[in-house]
């Protein structure tokens, strides 16, 4: 049993790696305006699978995804705490994400037909 | 969701999505300085990024449910962020995965000696610490000027009532700039800094905070970066502009044969172009060889400069 956790654990780790950056780069070009990490965390909060992780995992993707250029971010003061960092999908970030979801719906399709032959 | 639990995080059976935590931190402080201690072997400059983004969820998760305790927020939290342990795990792991997954891959090994010794035009961090070394000189010159005029400025007039706020202006600039020079180095020197300022405690009252500015190593530490910057930057930027020049000069030797009467190597009053025209493409050679030790040379102070970088302007996070 704790084996078959550890396999699991493993297998969801593995497939959110890319997930993840996928999904943050959808959320921020489907929003109206910049949003910080907050406000990204708790549009994922009802998201299932392997997106359904620790939200802290989030910001260091982020944080990664505008070093590789795909995200901006500006930093303003807030009233609750301390100065927040609002992201922002960049143009490259939109070619990457047509490119990406692009490989992501061949890849679910491919893995859906191929499951559908497996008994539940 | 119940408000009665605020007493140290053991919340009750309806108090939120992880009832099996037990020992949760009762305040925010408390769960960085526990976040602060599960890192306590990672690189500094991660930790401070992680503290950075807790505290920013935290706050913004008690602005969101006003009215509630800081032990209710967190052990809220703890099933949506994660508790400090778990936190900090994922912060050691997202490290190395997600740059791994998003970097541009390293040119490949070369094994032989040939290969190493040219390989090095193909490493992008080489023109950087390059871009660095000519870079160093103006940013040098302004982090010193500011540091000279700002120290001398605001201790003078510690005299006078004005020269208080100026000295706290003057250290609160400092770190600004620190923050901005870590991003520099990072850049072109490939040193992983901070890509965040550390928070300011806002629970702490204002004269300790003040008063923690002072005893801050780093802010020395920081301090003596800005100085040393200005003999270091004029350094890096002669030893590069020489190299590069008489590197640049050597290669272009073989134009002597083109253009004999104009184009002249001399040694004091030896003219290769006419004396010795054999000895031209060897010139030319040791010219290209030249460069290319230069920018051997050029990764190697970068990263010299990228550990001193590091180990003077990131700030042990005091939380």
């Amino acid at each position: 049993m704790g084996d078959e956790e550890a396999q699991l654990r493993k297998f969801q780790k593995e497939l959110s790696a890319g997930t993840v950056s996928l999904v943050l780069l959808a959320v921020l070009a489907g929003a109206d305006e910049p949003l910080y990490g907050y406000l990204i965390a708790k549009r994922l909060e009802g998201l299932d699978g392997v997106l359904s992780g620790k939200q802290s995992a989030l910001y260091p993707v982020l944080r990664n995804l505008e070093g590789a250029g795909l995200l901006e971010s500006f930093v303003e003061p807030s009233m609750t705490g301390p100065p927040r960092r609002y992201y922002r999908i960049t143009g490259a970030g939109r070619e990457v994400l047509r490119d990406w979801s692009a490989a992501w719906r061949a890849t679910r399709d491919s893995v859906d037909s191929v499951l559908s032959g497996i008994p539940q | 969701m119940s408000a009665l639990v605020n007493e140290h995080a053991t919340p009750g059976p309806q108090a939120g999505p992880s009832p099996d935590k037990s020992g949760l931190p009762a305040t925010i402080p408390e769960y960085l300085a526990e976040l602060r201690a599960a890192l306590a072997d990672a690189d500094p400059a991660m930790i401070q990024d992680a503290l950075y983004d807790a505290e920013d969820y935290l706050r913004s998760e008690m602005a969101a449910q006003p009215g509630k305790s800081e032990a209710v927020v967190i052990a809220e939290v703890a099933g949506s962020y994660g508790a400090p342990d778990e936190v900090a795990d994922i912060y050691r792991q997202a490290e190395v995965t997600v740059n791994r997954a998003l970097r541009t891959p390293a040119p490949p090994k070369r094994t032989s000696w040939v290969g190493r010794f040219f390989g090095i035009a193909a490493d992008p961090h080489t023109y950087g610490a390059l871009f660095y070394m000519l870079l160093s000189l103006g940013t040098g010159i302004v982090y010193f000027t500011w540091t000279v005029v700002g120290l001398s400025l605001s201790l003078g007039l510690l005299i006078l009532i004005v020269g208080v706020p100026l000295l706290l202006l003057f250290l609160a600039s400092t770190r600004l700039l620190s923050l901005v020079e870590g991003r520099i180095v990072e850049t072109l020197l490939g040193v992983r800094m901070p890509r965040r300022p550390l928070y300011s405690q806002r629970d702490k009252p204002w004269l300790k905070r003040i008063g923690e500015m002072f005893t801050d190593g780093r802010t020395w530490t920081t301090m003596l970066y800005f100085l040393l910057m200005l003999p270091l930057g004029t350094a890096y930027f002669s030893i590069a502009v020489t190299l590069l020049a008489t590197g640049v000069g050597l290669s272009a030797a073989v134009l002597g044969f083109f253009f004999p009467d104009r184009f002249n190597i001399m040694f004091v009053d030896w003219n290769v172009t006419t004396d010795a025209p054999w000895m031209l493409p060897l010139w030319t050679a040791a010219g290209i060889v030249l460069l290319f030790a230069t920018l051997h040379l050029a990764r190697a102070i970068g990263r010299l400069h990228g550990w001193l970088a590091k180990h003077l302007l990131v700030r042990d996070p005091v939380v």
